[in-house]
């Protein structure tokens, strides 16, 4: 024990993080191996389920940031509701609480046949069965001009961390009068009510800060997740700062340039102070070079076991997995991360593995006091996941002040929850 | 650990000197009831063990979880979201859900 204790402090203190926290309980870990790639929401809720269900499996899970900054709770930062700190999730309890072996660093290849993982930092990990949950990278150009380099003018801040600080910063700088664009993608990608829930706590902070500004929504869609609800909350707090353009109405976002800060639909062009361009989306990029994605982008997947169908013994989980009914949030990934961790040792043992029995929770801010909701549970019918009929869906329209104060509540709670389910 | 008002740095002593019990004391086979109950620790955390806002479940009796839930079902208990929320399960389902969380450790 104490031996094992001197490892794990050493690596936790020397390394403000960095380092590798291989020590700690995984001595007792003789079992299997199950190697995850990423730790978000899925990979890290995987990663402490496996060994919550079989403490003796061996697992190890690779990130190749120190720590995880989520998306949840990011468009708070960006209004200064909360900081940085807030959004930080720290790896070290999946060491020290759970026994699992984290690394930081980059995988670059998976290798299904000899079952081996590689990383830019030169290590190979080998596996017996792999979760890869790297959530989602961009197609950049989809929308013309907008690359990555674009990005760093026009945040898309869809990945939290510095982008985040980016878009908050300029949100600071703009002056009152000024125009922000939100320009969401089409289906699907990544918290389907994101984007409005940005575009309502950067209007209240535009009404409380800079009062004479416009936000305008460029939309590649014509509905979206909760609209009637956000519409209500908008009608009733930022009507004269919010206007909604549906696609129908010419509100597609096709070009950009990010040299003269344009941002062009097919029939006008606008000159905004902040440009929030979040662009279409694919899996992850390690799920494509690993070929586990499709030509849609994203992974299909057993759906009780998240087994890839391109690839034996890899699972994928969260937003890169093709998840049926299930959005891509942070909750679905999470849900999706225990029913997989269950699913593998079932396939370990030589068992059936169990049906798929999931839940989605998602939490939106109209307001720092106006909260509203969408939830479902979901079984697998037909081949898919499919939710329940006769349950789920959204808050009432028409509540009144308490109820939608509570939801508020509920989803700071819910955020509390969620980050200790997964990380610690 | 949960309540030890430590620093860091004796909470990481506490928490490898306890692992080994933490987690037995969280350790559950991946049975089917387990797999459904555990779906809802994404609000109410992990056994139950609500750190924020939400409700916690810990300390709570099966027959009490039971209850609530019928009624969140049936529509009897004013709800924002767990009536959407419980409609998915039957009856039995819930029961198993109660029993499970009221099993777990506080
Ligand atoms: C603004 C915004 C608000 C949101 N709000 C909510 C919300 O309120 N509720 C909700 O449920 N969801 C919300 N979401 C959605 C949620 O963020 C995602 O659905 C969730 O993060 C998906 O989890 P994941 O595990 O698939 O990916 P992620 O959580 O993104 O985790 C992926 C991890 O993999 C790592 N990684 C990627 N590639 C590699 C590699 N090659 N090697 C090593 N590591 C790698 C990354 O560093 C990252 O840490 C929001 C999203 C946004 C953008």
């Amino acid at each position: 024990m104490t031996k094992i204790s001197r490892r794990s402090f050493n690596a936790l203190v020397g390394a403000a993080g960095a380092l590798s926290l291989a020590g700690g309980l995984s001595a007792c870990s003789s079992g299997p191996r199950v190697v995850v790639v990423g730790g978000g929401f899925g990979g890290a809720t995987a990663a402490k389920y496996l060994k919550r269900y079989d403490p003796s499996l061996d697992v190890t899970l690779i990130d190749a940031q120190a720590s995880h900054f989520t998306c949840p709770f990011s468009n708070t930062v960006l209004v200064g509701m909360n900081d940085m700190a807030y959004i930080e999730r720290k790896f070290d309890k999946l060491n020290t609480m759970h026994g699992v072996k984290v690394f930081t660093d980059m995988v670059t290849a998976i290798d299904p046949a000899t079952k081996v993982v590689k990383t830019a930092g030169g290590k190979t990990f080998e596996y017996d069965r792999l979760i890869v949950s790297p959530g989602i990278d961009f197609k950049w150009n989809a929308i013309e001009g907008y690359d990555e380099a674009a990005s760093n003018v026009m945040p898309h801040a869809w990945k939290a961390g510095p982008q985040t600080v980016l878009l908050k910063k300029q949100l600071e700088a703009m002056p009152n009068g000024g125009l922000v664009v939100i320009a969401p993608p089409g289906n699907p990608f990544r918290c389907p009510p994101g984007p409005y829930e940005r575009a309502s706590l950067i209007a209240g902070y535009l009404k409380k800060h800079k009062p004479k500004s416009k936000l305008l929504i460029l939309d590649a869609k014509d509905a979206f997740a909760k609209d009637k609800l956000f519409k209500e909350g908008w009608e009733k707090m930022y009507d004269d700062i919010i206007e909604w353009v549906p696609a129908a109405k010419n509100g597609k976002v096709t070009k950009v340039n990010a040299k003269d800060g344009t941002v062009e639909t097919d029939f006008e062009k606008f000159k905004p102070a902040v440009a929030n361009i979040i662009p279409p989306q694919t899996a992850g990029q390690i799920a494509i070079t690993a070929g586990l994605a499709d030509k849609s982008g994203f992974c299909p997947v057993d759906p009780n076991t998240f087994e890839s169908t391109l690839a034996k013994n890899i699972h994928v989980i969260g937003d890169a997995a093709i998840a049926g009914d299930m959005p891509k949030s942070g909750y679905s990934a999470s849900s999706q991360a225990k029913v997989c961790a269950a699913a593998i040792i079932a396939l370990f043992k030589g068992e059936k593995p169990l049906p798929l029995s999931a839940i989605n929770t998602c939490y939106s801010l109209v307001a720092p006091d106006y909260g509203i909701s969408v939830a479902a549970v979901f079984a697998v019918k037909d081949g898919k996941i499919a939710s329940i009929p006769n349950s789920g869906g959204v808050s009432p329209m028409g509540a009144n002040y308490q109820f939608r104060k509570k939801e508020a509540d509920f989803a700071v709670g819910w955020y509390q929850s969620i980050c200790q389910d997964s990380w610690a | 650990m949960r309540g030890f008002p430590v620093t860091p740095v004796l909470r990481l002593a506490f928490g490898l000197a306890l692992a080994p019990l933490a987690l037995v004391g969280t350790a559950h086979a991946a049975d089917q009831v387990a797999v459904m109950a555990d779906a809802c620790s994404g609000c109410h955390g992990t056994d139950g063990h609500s750190v924020g806002g939400m409700p916690a479940f810990s300390g709570k009796k099966a027959d009490e979880l039971k209850k609530v839930l019928h009624d969140f079902k049936s529509g009897a208990r004013e709800a924002t979201v767990m009536d959407r929320i419980a409609k998915a399960y039957s009856v039995e389902q819930l029961d198993a859900i109660a029993d499970y969380f009221a099993s777990r450790k506080k």
